[in-house]
């Protein structure tokens, strides 16, 4: 039987020329990479510089700047540096050129980092709310708490509370005349339009911090997508990316308002105290009021401390704080001759003209702030603010603690530019890291009119609602700039000019998945992977030959076809491959192997039975077709829903599964036929090699 | 003609009585041990928590890595040391409303605790405990969902009890290859649920060839009045070749896999041995006696001929 194949045999050398081609940058960006990293690893070597700098200067342009400064004492360093850095740069180009036609290599495979960011809700309402007062802290706290299980819808839980305790949203959200759930899909809506804002925020911040070829993408409504190939230093991307960077320039309060307050302070929890216990104070601070829960604690004299076991053995403390696992305060720094009077202030001391907070005691002074007690007696126009880090006095880390305007005088989106560099003559300390700000002209102005008006009070310069640095204002300051500094190192005052420069995101997000995988880890499972998948592979191949001989040889043939041709597809859709995505290969070879099983074992039987060599390929072939398309079908089937209903990586794994059964449908049935048939055709055969 | 198996004439169904009492036996042996143990050991992929992968360029011991974990609240989390003694997977259950920062504290002690050592980070993984009932859901729904559309693929090109003996074969894989994750104490990660719905796919492969053979055998030999269980029989000794022969490449894969892989590919492959197994089994064993039982009850000695004619 002679079948006209000459069309079947243009679309075969069409495919294959055509996976060549689209083949051929995932090719030479590998290779181009290979070489790239020997350089790199050069560089590294003769200038000293982590390879994550080496990587962040190249994708900002800035390498061979930076390795000339580096290297700027040692001239015989230098020259071969430079020389390598321009085979860098250069080479990078021609990567650049091919790397988006190319098959790119998932996180799992690379090395580097996947992190989920969802809007803050919680946080965006708070933000959004106005009014708020102690009955609002005491409702919304309440719906913190319920709307931490997984599932949990937070504004519906909110409107649903609200509703419960008889409040409507409009008193503290949008206006008198809408109603709870116009208030609701209010804040809905604009927790949407921050996530679409952030986007762009988000992608001017990773490209300012120098990461070649992020990936930032909406994931829902409310989440955001971010893919880091290739770093090594997480936390610090992280603490880029996740900043809110709310800049606030608020007035400090005066002492005497402190002082008041702090009397006022220590006056409610002595009532608090005395009207829960009534007994000794030593004994029985409390236990019950989680505002207080860990002031119960810590008896003797000044900087001694504590451990609440050992002076109150059987106190149920840890019952009474639950989010806070991370540093349960086993002990307290309290001042005890102080504390019989003023129970506050035992837990407070002074920082220069601050008050300070030892790290210890943060938690238990951030409680009682919280109290709603408390906060009654702090004046409505002022709040608390703590410094955004700790100092190191003698044995301890303090934190500072100031009372500062609760509204802001001065925000961030006046910020026209802000620029890290080291403190020189007039402003900030000198050799010091510091971030130059500068303003527009209303900014500008408001900046003058603000610092005129105040000359000789200090001004705190807030990031996200903690104090960076709070210096005194000496004379009005017409020129719209401004000077952040205090303890930074270099990269912290950079990471800081990025996120000022690229504005504050429009709703605070927090990372809620995190995949993290280091370089070596990546290179060590492509390796093995690669490894191991090739010996596989060859084994396979080398069965097929030797047990099906040249018919087996025609089976490998199509199964390099199919391998080939499902590779070639990926990069044409521009996939990612991972190693679920390796698995859905792992069984797409599998599957390929037992089409051409099921149709050599047909063609034998056909051959036992006594058929004619073309008489029993043409039957082997017709029988085993529709087996081979069920079977294909139904887990084409399963991929597809997969596809549909799955996660990042079993979708991946759904892909390339998917493309290789069609690709295996192609090969293992109408390839290998095109080739029997093409034997069969020339001469009779009276045996098969099979 | 190289061959491993001249025509075969085995009566696969006699023994089927046994067989389903053996698989149903390690079925329950798995369940008892899941129920001894709270259920399979998920990974931090599906019950939230956070998981770290150091690597130290000196050795430590397990105490020390805890004594720099306690202080920070973090002395109930589990650490193991694997490989060598500068390897180090540190997990640590999620609290509620904290985030990833989990990771950046755990790493920044360690750096404190030990100044003088590098510390490498081969992976993290953090997932929130909302995130992880997501994924978990998301699985479950997507596996019902495909299981779903077999059923209705299967029973119009087939018969609609095959369509159930075969989901009852890919349930029975499932269940197995679980019980062994579970007596081994392996963890389910994401990973291997991919490795899972592999599994799934070549068994569902493999039911569905031996089913296209007795739908064949069925027209071809409807005329003689054979019996069913003739048919099955007959079935599966005309495909045995084919069986072992997939089965044996396919496992020479992932052995070299389960061996040479590496960690990450490690529970992924051994899933897939026993699922190699278990789906070459669950064919003959219990999908096809699924087909013999329904027809036995029904007394209806032949199958109905399929919709799609077979040339």
């Amino acid at each position: 039987m002679r079948r006209n194949n000459t069309v079947r045999i243009v679309i075969i050398v069409a495919a294959i020329t055509w996976a060549l081609y689209q083949l051929y940058p995932t090719f030479m960006s590998t290779r181009l990479k290979n070489q790239a990293s020997t350089h790199q690893i050069k560089i590294a070597q003769i200038s000293g510089l982590p390879t994550d700098e080496i990587n962040h200067a190249l994708a900002q342009g800035l390498l061979e700047q930076k390795i000339r400064e580096k290297l700027k004492d040692n001239p015989e360093a230098l020259a071969p540096a430079v020389a390598e850095t321009q085979k860098l740069t250069a080479l990078d180009d021609r990567i650049a050129n091919y790397e988006n036609r190319a098959i790119q290599r998932g996180l799992d495979l690379q090395g580097g980092s996947y992190l989920v960011y969802e809007v803050d809700l919680p946080k965006l309402a708070r933000d959004l709310a106005k009014n708020e007062d102690a009955r609002f802290e005491e409702l919304v706290r309440a719906i913190e708490a319920k709307s931490a299980q997984p599932n949990a819808d937070f504004l519906k839980i909110l409107r649903e509370h609200f509703a419960a305790n008889q409040v409507r949203l409009s008193r503290y959200w949008g206006n008198r005349s809408q109603t709870d759930v116009q208030i609701v899909d209010d804040i809905r809506k604009s927790a949407k339009d921050a996530v679409d804002r952030n986007l762009e925020i988000l992608r001017n911040r990773i490209d300012q911090f120098g990461v070649s070829e992020p990936s930032i993408t909406k994931q829902g409504d409310l989440r955001v997508v971010i893919e880091l190939a290739g770093i090594t230093d997480v936390s610090r991307a992280k603490n880029i990316i996740g900043k809110t960077a709310r800049l606030e320039f608020k007035l400090l309060k005066e002492p005497e308002m402190i002082n008041d307050v702090i009397t006022k302070i220590n006056g409610v929890m002595k009532k608090e105290m005395a009207a829960k216990r009534g007994d000794s104070l030593l004994t029985q601070i409390p236990v019950d009021t989680t505002q207080l829960a860990s002031a119960d604690s810590a008896r003797v004299r000044n900087e001694k401390e504590v451990s609440v076991d050992e002076l109150f053995p059987g106190s149920s403390l840890t019952g009474a704080s639950q989010s806070d696992s991370a540093g349960k305060d086993s002990t307290l720094m309290v001042d005890q001759e102080v504390f019989k009077e003023n129970p506050f202030s035992s837990l407070l001391g002074a920082l220069g003209g601050d008050l300070g907070v030892p790290a210890k005691n943060y938690r238990a002074v951030e409680r009682i702030l919280n109290d709603p007690e408390v906060q009654e007696v702090i004046p409505k126009e002022a709040m608390f603010a703590w410094s955004n880090k700790t100092e190191p006095i003698a044995d301890a880390e303090y934190y500072r603690l100031y009372l500062v305007k609760k509204d802001a005088d001065l925000t961030g989106t006046y910020l026209v530019n802000a620029d890290a560099n080291i403190g020189s003559s007039n402003v900030g300390p000198q050799g010091e890291w510091q971030v130059n700000m500068e303003f527009n002209n209303e900014g500008a102005k408001i900046f003058g009119i603000v610092t005129g008006s105040n000359v000789n009070k200090r001004l705190a310069i807030l990031l996200d609602d903690k104090v960076v640095t709070a210096p005194n204002i000496n004379e009005r300051i017409p020129s719209g700039r401004a000077v952040i500094s205090g303890n930074m190192d270099a990269d912290e005052a950079k990471d800081l000019g990025i996120v000022l420069r690229a504005g504050a995101l429009q709703a605070p997000m927090h990372v809620i998945e995190e995949r993290t995988v280091g370089p070596s880890l990546g290179r060590d499972s492509i390796e093995k992977g690669q490894t191991s998948a090739l010996i596989g592979f060859a084994l396979v191949i080398l069965f097929m030959a030797i047990y099906y001989k040249l018919s087996g040889v025609i089976a490998d043939f199509a199964l390099l076809l199919n391998l080939t041709l499902t590779m070639a597809v990926l990069a044409l859709l521009g996939a990612t491959l991972t190693l679920p995505g390796v698995a859905g290969l792992i069984l797409t070879i599998g599957m390929a192997v037992d089409a051409n099983v099921l149709i050599f074992e047909r063609i034998r039987e056909e051959l036992r039975a006594g058929k004619t060599v073309s008489a029993a390929i043409d039957q082997g072939y017709t029988r085993a077709f529709w087996t081979i398309f069920d079977a294909n079908i139904s887990n084409l089937l399963t991929a597809l829903v997969l596809y549909q209903f799955g996660t990042g990586p079993i979708r991946g794994f759904a892909v390339t599964l998917s493309i290789g059964i069609l690709a295996s449908m192609f090969t293992a049935i109408v390839v290998t036929r095109v080739i029997f048939d093409w034997m069969t055709s020339r001469r009779k055969l009276a045996t098969l090699s099979i | 003609m190289m061959q491993f198996f001249q025509e075969t004439h085995i009566d696969f169904l006699r023994v089927r009585k046994y067989a389903m009492s053996f698989s149903a036996g390690l079925i329950l042996l798995g369940i008892v041990s899941l129920l001894l143990k709270g259920g399979p050991r998920y990974g931090v992929d599906f019950l939230g928590g956070t998981e770290i992968n150091v690597h130290f360029q000196q050795q430590h011991n397990t105490a020390e890595v805890r004594g720099a974990l306690s202080q920070l609240g973090y002395g109930e989390a589990e650490i193991k040391q694997f490989g060598s003694a500068s390897d180090f997977l540190i997990r640590v259950q999620q609290q509620q409303g904290q985030g990833t920062q989990v990771s950046d504290n755990i790493l920044e002690a360690l750096r404190k605790v030990f100044p003088s050592d590098e510390l490498t980070v081969r992976s993290i993984e953090s997932v929130g405990p909302k995130i992880g009932q997501e994924l978990r859901t998301n699985a479950i729904f997507a596996v019902l969902i495909s299981l779903g559309l077999l059923l209705i693929y299967i029973s119009i090109r087939f018969e609609f009890i095959f369509a159930v003996g075969a989901i009852i074969a890919l349930f029975h894989d499932v269940m197995v290859t679980l019980s062994f994750f579970s007596l081994f104490n392996l963890e389910i990660s994401l990973a291997v649920v991919a490795a899972f719905l592999t599994l799934v796919g070549y068994s569902l492969n493999d039911t569905i060839v031996v089913m296209d053979r007795i739908r064949e055998n069925n027209r071809l030999l409807r005329r003689e009045n054979r019996d069913i269980k003739h048919i099955i029989n007959l079935s599966i000794n005309q495909t045995l070749a084919r069986t072992i022969l997939t089965s044996l490449t396919t496992f020479i894969v992932v052995v070299v896999l389960f061996f040479f892989g590496g960690e990450v590919i490690h529970n992924f492959a051994f899933c897939m041995l026993v699922g190699i197994i278990a789906g070459s089994y669950s064919t003959i064993y219990i999908a096809a006696p699924v087909v013999v039982e329904w027809y036995k009850k029904h007394e209806v000695q032949k199958i109905k001929r399929s919709p799609v004619a077979v040339r």
